[in-house]
């Protein structure tokens, strides 16, 4: 393989990985209350933002990694409680548009708080190096970042095919009724359905600043957006097709710009959305989806 | 046990209950019999709580203290042992067969007695046994319905409300069903049972009581009620 085309993998995957995490949570939350929640970008800008205060403050990395899991979580759960909860049983075009809502109301408050000046945004010095793996060199930074995801989201299969309250979480998102006829407490079930997939979603947004080295108030758009097509392609609701949905779409953006002439490059979203548009008229529940239940 | 007083349930606009009012003895086994949309599974549904009460109340007494339905979570009635199987069975296709089954030990904290419910849920259907691990999904409509009645199980019941447990089964898993339905009311479990094979709930019912259009119109032993020209006719396909 050349050099040329593992770096890209390489810088594909990292992609990927940030996708991955945003559109896991996005299909958690769709699937357990049926709900497309366009806020849920934003907690990518949130956890941006509360890594750089975290820095700022002189916290090291490693425990900055479990506050920015804590942060989303608090936050996810704080939007669940405070504005998803009472709508619940409305039309899905209320509670859509409720989540636009969220999502704008979020953007504002940071670019008020925040101001809309982007922020640098800088790892430490050596994660920022490049190592040499048997000739080829890559980014740690985009290694760090795959490796993590991965650990990350092992850790959430874990979670959620092998304890209680995951069990609890897929029988609620597939019939809420008979959840509720077992005693299962289905409020608690949706928070933390919430509560992980936000945290999910705020570490991709640490991970978004040290790639990209800038963030600014509506970083949380365009993750929130590719989460979605992510969702799309591997079957909404189901978490292992979101994972990967956001991996092939990673890929897919990076192998593109590195694959096509350069003149083409600057059209990578419309190649992205080009190959949404394939899948769907290929296999309109997703590549990924196990039924034909009804999808987004 | 159980005591229904002038309960009214609307469902959107339709007034769908009206003013029923009945009781279940500990220990017994009650049967509500009806035509379809009479108002069964809304009584059913309302005493699980997951659908409103515009007015009455209804009284659940277990283990020394009452509660009123009308005002419970449907969290906290499963966990004061009254518990539904509901119609369509409604297992969770995507879950395993164990995984439904600790889903309906979802209340219950004591493993060991999980473990133990779970081994008797097996002696009771061997099949499920060996369908531990397959999906729900692909189980056969009588292993399903196996499944839901152990699920219901594992919660530890005291009361067990069944919702048309024999709809769309071979007669054969229906005479199963049945039979299981007598062991569990043996065991001391009181059930209340929706039916539309009116001749066979009749049949092991101590009480009956048929509903129309959302009232109780008739009520009886099951024997007095299988006698009942009405009810012969109406319900049994009997000629008067």
């Amino acid at each position: 393989m050349s050099q040329y085309l593992f770096q890209q993998l390489i810088n594909g995957l990292a992609l990927g990985s940030l996708y991955a995490l945003v559109a896991i949570g996005f299909s958690m939350i769709y699937g357990i209350v049926r709900l497309i929640n366009f806020a849920h970008g934003d907690l990518v800008m949130i956890g941006a933002f509360s890594t750089l205060a975290l820095v700022s403050a002189g916290v090291p990395w490693p425990v900055i990694l479990i506050f920015v899991l804590a942060i989303g979580a608090l936050a996810g759960m704080a939007i669940e409680t405070i504005i998803f909860r009472p709508m619940r049983g409305a039309s899905p075009v209320t509670g859509f548009i409720a989540t636009l809502a969220v999502s704008i109301a979020i953007q504002n408050s940071a670019l008020m708080i925040l101001s809309g000046q982007p922020r640098n945004f800088l790892f430490p010095a050596f994660m920022r190096q490049r190592i040499e793996v048997s000739g080829v060199n890559a980014s740690l930074t985009d290694l760090v970042i795959i490796v993590l995801t991965l650990l990350l989201i092992g850790g959430l299969f874990l979670v959620v095919y092998r304890t209680k309250l995951g069990t609890a979480m897929r029988a609620t998102a597939e019939n809420l009724m008979a959840a509720r006829l077992m005693g299962v407490a289905v409020n608690r079930t949706i928070l933390a359905a919430f509560a992980i997939g936000s945290a999910l979603a705020a570490v991709s947004g640490l991970f978004w600043g040290g790639k990209f080295g800038q963030i600014d108030p509506l970083l949380g758009f365009v993750p929130g957006l590719k989460a979605f097509v992510a969702c799309v392609i591997g079957g909404v609701g189901s978490i292992g097709g979101a994972m990967l949905g956001g991996y092939i779409l990673g890929l897919a953006e990076v192998l593109f710009v590195g694959l096509l002439p350069q003149e083409f490059s600057g059209y990578r979203d419309t190649f992205v959305f080009l190959l949404l548009i394939v899948i769907l008229l290929v296999k309109p529940s997703g590549l990924f989806a196990r039924n034909t239940e009804e999808r987004a | 046990m159980l005591e229904i007083r002038d309960l009214n349930v609307f469902r959107g606009a339709t007034h769908v209950l009206k003013d029923v009012a009945f009781a279940v003895d500990e220990g017994s086994l009650v049967a509500l019999i009806g035509a379809n949309g009479a108002g069964k599974s809304t009584t059913l549904l309302t005493l699980s709580g997951l659908l409103p009460a515009r007015s009455g109340s209804i009284l659940f007494t277990a283990g020394g203290t009452t509660i009123d339905l009308v005002q419970s979570s449907s969290e906290k009635i499963v966990r004061a042992g009254l518990v539904q199987c509901p119609e369509g069975r409604q297992v969770f296709q995507s879950l395993s067969v164990a995984e439904n089954l600790a889903m309906g030990a979802y209340t219950q904290s004591d493993k060991a007695a999980i473990k133990q419910t779970t081994e008797h849920v097996y002696e009771l259907f061997p099949i499920l046994s060996e369908r531990a691990h397959i999906a729900a999904g692909s189980l056969s409509g009588g292993e399903q319905m196996m499944l839901a009645i152990g699920r219901a199980l594992l919660a530890k019941p005291k009361m067990l409300l069944l919702d048309e447990p024999s709809l769309g089964l071979a007669p054969q898993i229906v005479e199963k069903i049945f039979d299981i339905i007598e062991q569990l009311k043996a065991t001391g479990v009181t059930i209340l049972l929706i039916e539309q094979n009116a001749a066979m709930a009749l049949d092991i019912a101590d009480r009956a009581h048929v509903m129309e259009n959302g009232r109780i119109v008739l009520s009886g032993t099951g024997a007095e009620l299988a006698q009942n020209d009405r009810v012969r006719q109406s319900y049994l396909g009997v000629a008067a």
